[in-house]
C-alpha cells in the first residue's frame, strides 16, 4: 500500500501542531507588539503540567492538563507582561534578551523540579483510518484544537470583546482616546497567548520526550509562521503551517531529514524575497 | 502617553531584578577551603541544555568515583575533589570551561566532554597546558589521530570510551549474533552518528548484513513521523538508533506506531534511562548499548549497586560507567606513578593494565582504550529494555 496517504496525514497534523504555537506568538506579535522569545518556554510548562497530572499511576487526560496548564501559563504571562514586557516593551532589544533570559530561566528550573532526563506519557494508542493510515490520537487533538481556535479568533477579533485587541493593532493611540486601557489589554493578551501555548504543549506531550529544551523547536517554527503570515489573517497562518508541515514531511521522506529543514527555511526566505510583508502584505511592493 | 516605564514600575522591576541576582548568586559554591590539600579533577559536562540528561549521569558517576577513592584513603596522601564545568553541549563553552578549569580552578587533569565537537576544543586546552585529559564518551577519531600524528603535542589525551571503529565493530557482532541481515540506521545529524553509521554500514557488510535505510534528521525540525515510516517501510530485521539526547525517545514513539514488533537497537542516551522504562512502548524487542552492566563481572555489579543505592536509580550504563572508570584510572596511574605530574601519569598510562568497571583498560599507541569484540579486548554490553529494569542480550554466555 502507498504511503502517502500517512505522509500526507502526517504532514497536516504536524503543521496544524506549528499553527496552534504561532496562533499565541501572533496574538503577541500583533498587540503587544514585541517578539517573544518566551513562548517556548509556556509550551514547555503546559507538557509538564501534564507529566505532572499524569505520573504516578495517573491516565493522561488531555481536558485537565489543558486546563491546569493554561491557568497556570495565563497567571504566568499576565506576571510577565505587566511587570517586565509593558515597561520595556518599546526597547525591542530589551524584550529580546529579557523574554530569552526567561525561557533559560524557566528551563533551569524545570531541569531543577523535574530533572534533565527525558519524560514520556503514554497518549493512547494510534488507531487505523482510511487508505491504510495510523492516526495519533495527539493529532486529532491538535487538529480539533484548531478547529476551534482559528474560527474562535477570528470571531473574537471582529466582536465586541476583541475590539480593544484589534483597535491596539491597528494604531494604539486611537485606541486610547476612545477608552481603551491599553496597557491592561496588552498584558492580558500576553497572557492569553502565553495560556494557548502551555494548551498547545499539554496537547502534544505524547508526541515527544518531555525535556527542559523541548520549548526550543516549536519556537523557531512558530516564529516562522507568525513572521511570514502575521496577525491579521489567522487562517493565512494556518494554512501556511499546514503547507510548511506538508513540505518538511514530503521532502523528509522523498530527499532526506536533514534536508527537510533547509528546504522549510529556503521555502520561508523565497517568500518573504518576493512578499517582505509576508502572507499579510498583499500588494506591498519590496523594499528598494 | 509615555514610553517610558514609570517610577513605581521601575522600583518593582529593579527589585526583580535584584531578587534574581540575589537567587544566582546563592548558586555558586564557595571556594574551597584549602586547594593544597586536595587533588582536584575538572570535569566537563552538558549539565544543562539539550544534552543534560547524559551530562548529568556523567558528573553523577564522576562523584561516585571520587567518593569511592577518598573512602580508599584519596591519592597520595590528599583527598580527591571534583570542579565540575557545565559545556551546555556547545563548542564555545566547552573551550571557555577547559580554559577556567585550567587556569582558575587549577585542577591537576580533566575529565571530559561529552560530544565530540567540544572533546576536540577541550583537548586542545588540555594540550596547550600540558594536563591529562581522560575522554570517556566523545567517539570522532581526530582526537585519537591527533594523538598519533602530533604525539608531542596530544600526549595528554587518554581515550577511555569506544572508537567509532570500535562501536562499529561491537555493534556489528551484535547484529550478527541476532541474525539481522538488514537493517537500518536513523540517528540527530550530528557528526558522530555520521562517522557511526558508515563504519558500521562498512562493517556490517563484511558479515553480509545489508544497511537498507539511513537517516540524519536535523535537531531543529526532527521529522519523526516521515523517517519513522521510511524506516519501517525498508522492512529492515532491527532498527539501530544513533542519538544521544531525547529524540531517541521521540522517535521510539513514532516508530513503534509504525512498526510496533520491529526491534530497535540503541546507541545509548535517552533509552537507557531506566526511569524512562515503565512509559517506554516495549512492544517489540528494545536494546541498549551499554559499557558494563550489572552481571557483566563483579566490578561491574558493584558499580551498579553503589549508583543504584546512591542516587536511587540504576545507571544507565554508558555514559556513566566509563566517566566512573576515567576517574578511577587517572587515580590509579597517578598512584602508580606515585606523582601526578602529567608525564609520569602518561607512562604510567601507557605502560600499564588498569582494572575498571568495564574490565581492564590498556591504551594503544594513539591512548586509545583497546575495546572490541575479539579476544583481549574490553567488550561492550547490550541489554534489553524490560519494565522492571534490564537484562544482558550480547555478549551471549
Amino acid at each position: 500500500m502507498s504511503v502517502l496517504p500517512q505522509l500526507l496525514l502526517d504532514g497536516v497534523l504536524t503543521g496544524t501542531s506549528y499553527a496552534l504555537m504561532a496562533a499565541g506568538l501572533s496574538l503577541i506579535l500583533g498587540v503587544v507588539k514585541v517578539v517573544n522569545l518566551s513562548h517556548g518556554a509556556f509550551f514547555t510548562l503546559g507538557a509538564y503540567v501534564a507529566y505532572a497530572l499524569s505520573s504516578g499511576g495517573a491516565e493522561y487526560h488531555p481536558a485537565a492538563a489543558v486546563f491546569l496548564g493554561s491557568g497556570i501559563a495565563f497567571a504566568f504571562g499576565v506576571f510577565l507582561g505587566k511587570s517586565f514586557i509593558n515597561p520595556v516593551r518599546s526597547h525591542p532589544f530589551s524584550v529580546a534578551v529579557g523574554t530569552l533570559a526567561f525561557a533559560l530561566l524557566f528551563e533551569q528550573a524545570a531541569q531543577f523540579l523535574w530533572g534533565p532526563h527525558p519524560l514520556v506519557i503514554a497518549g493512547g494508542a494510534p488507531f487505523a483510518g482510511p487508505l491504510g493510515t495510523t492516526i495519533r490520537p495527539w493529532g486529532v487533538a491538535a487538529l480539533l484544537s484548531s478547529a476551534v481556535l482559528f474560527p474562535g479568533m477570528r470571531i473574537l477579533l471582529s466582536s465586541r470583546w476583541g475590539l480593544p485587541m484589534k483597535l491596539i493593532a491597528e494604531d494604539e493611540e486611537i485606541a486610547e482616546s476612545v477608552g481603551v486601557d491599553v496597557e491592561k489589554t496588552r498584558y492580558l493578551t500576553f497572557g492569553a497567548a502565553s495560556a494557548i501555548a502551555a494548551s498547545c504543549g499539554a496537547l502534544l506531550a505524547p508526541a515527544a520526550a518531555i525535556a527542559p529544551t523541548m520549548g526550543r523547536s516549536p519556537l523557531i517554527l512558530s516564529l516562522i509562521v507568525v513572521i511570514v503570515s502575521g496577525m491579521e489573517r489567522p487562517w493565512a497562518g494556518f494554512l501556511l503551517a499546514v503547507a510548511l508541515g506538508l513540505l518538511s514531511n514530503l521532502s523528509a521522506y522523498y530527499l532526506a531529514p536533514e534536508a527537510s529543514y533547509l528546504l522549510l527555511l529556503a521555502a520561508v526566505c523565497a517568500l518573504l524575497a518576493f512578499r517582505p510583508a509576508g502572507l499579510a502584505g498583499v500588494g506591498i511592493a519590496r523594499d528598494a | 502617553m509615555s514610553v517610558y516605564p514609570r517610577r513605581d514600575t521601575q522600583a518593582r522591576l529593579f527589585s526583580i531584578l535584584i531578587g534574581m541576582l540575589a537567587a544566582f548568586l546563592s548558586t555558586i559554591p564557595p571556594a574551597s577551603a584549602s586547594p593544597a590539600e586536595t587533588v582536584r579533577i575538572g570535569v566537563l559536562a552538558p549539565l544543562s541544555g539539550p544534552f543534560a540528561a547524559g551530562g548529568s549521569s556523567f558528573l553523577q558517576a564522576a562523584e561516585l568515583a571520587v567518593e569511592q577513592v577518598n573512602s580508599e584513603g584519596g591519592v597520595l596522601g590528599r583527598r580527591v575533589e571534583l570542579a565540575a564545568a557545565d559545556t551546555e553541549g556547545r563548542v564555545d563553552v566547552a573551550r571557555s570551561e577547559a580554559l577556567r578549569l585550567l587556569s582558575r580552578e587549577k585542577v591537576t587533569a580533566l575529565v571530559g566532554a561529552y560530544l565530540s565537537e567540544e572533546t576536540v576544543e577541550a583537548m586542545e586546552q588540555a594540550a596547550a597546558r600540558r594536563t591529562v585529559l581522560m575522554v570517556p564518551v566523545a567517539a570522532t577519531a581526530e582526537i585519537t589521530d591527533r594523538v598519533r600524528r602530533e604525539y608531542g603535542k596530544y600526549r595528554y589525551v587518554f581515550r577511555v570510551g569506544y572508537s567509532i571503529p570500535q562501536w562499529a565493530e561491537i555493534l556489528a557482532s551484535f547484529l550478527k549474533e541476532r541474525g539481522a541481515r538488514r537493517y537500518a540506521f536513523v540517528g540527530t545529524g550530528i557528526r558522530w552518528n555520521r562517522e557511526l553509521g558508515s563504519a558500521l554500514e562498512k562493517d556490517a557488510a563484511r558479515s553480509g548484513i545489508a544497511q537498507v535505510y539511513a537517516a540524519y534528521y536535523s535537531p531543529g525540525n526532527p521529522a519523526f513521523d516521515p523517517v519513522a515510516v521510511a524506516a519501517a517501510e525498508s522492512r529492515p530485521d532491527i532498527v539501530v538508533l544513533g542519538d544521544p539526547g531525547r529524540n531517541s525517545v521521540s522517535f521510539l514513539v513514532r516508530l513503534r506506531e509504525a512498526s510496533p514488533g520491529l526491534p530497535v537497537l540503541s546507541v545509548g542516551g535517552a533509552l537507557g534511562d531506566a526511569r524512562l522504562a515503565p512509559a517506554l512502548p516495549l512492544s517489540g524487542p528494545l536494546y541498549v548499548q551499554a559499557a558494563a552492566w550489572k552481571g557483566s563481572s563483579p566490578a561491574a555489579t558493584a558499580y551498579v549497586e553503589r549508583f543504584e543505592k546512591r542516587y536511587g536509580t540504576p545507571p544507565v550504563g554508558y555514559s556513566d560507567t566509563l566517566p566512573y572508570d576515567a576517574v578511577i584510572l587517572l587515580v590509579a596511574a597517578w598512584r602508580r606513578a606515585g606523582s601526578l605530574s602529567a608525564d609520569a601519569t602518561i607512562a604510567a598510562l601507557e605502560k600499564g593494565a588498569f582494572p575498571g568497571t568495564a574490565g581492564t583498560y590498556r591504551f594503544d599507541a594513539s591512548h586509545q582504550a583497546i575495546w572490541g569484540a575479539g579476544p583481549g579486548t574490553l567488550h561492550g554490553t547490550v541489554i534489553r529494555r524490560e519494565r522492571n529494569g534490564g537484562r544482558i542480550a550480547f555478549p551471549g554466555r
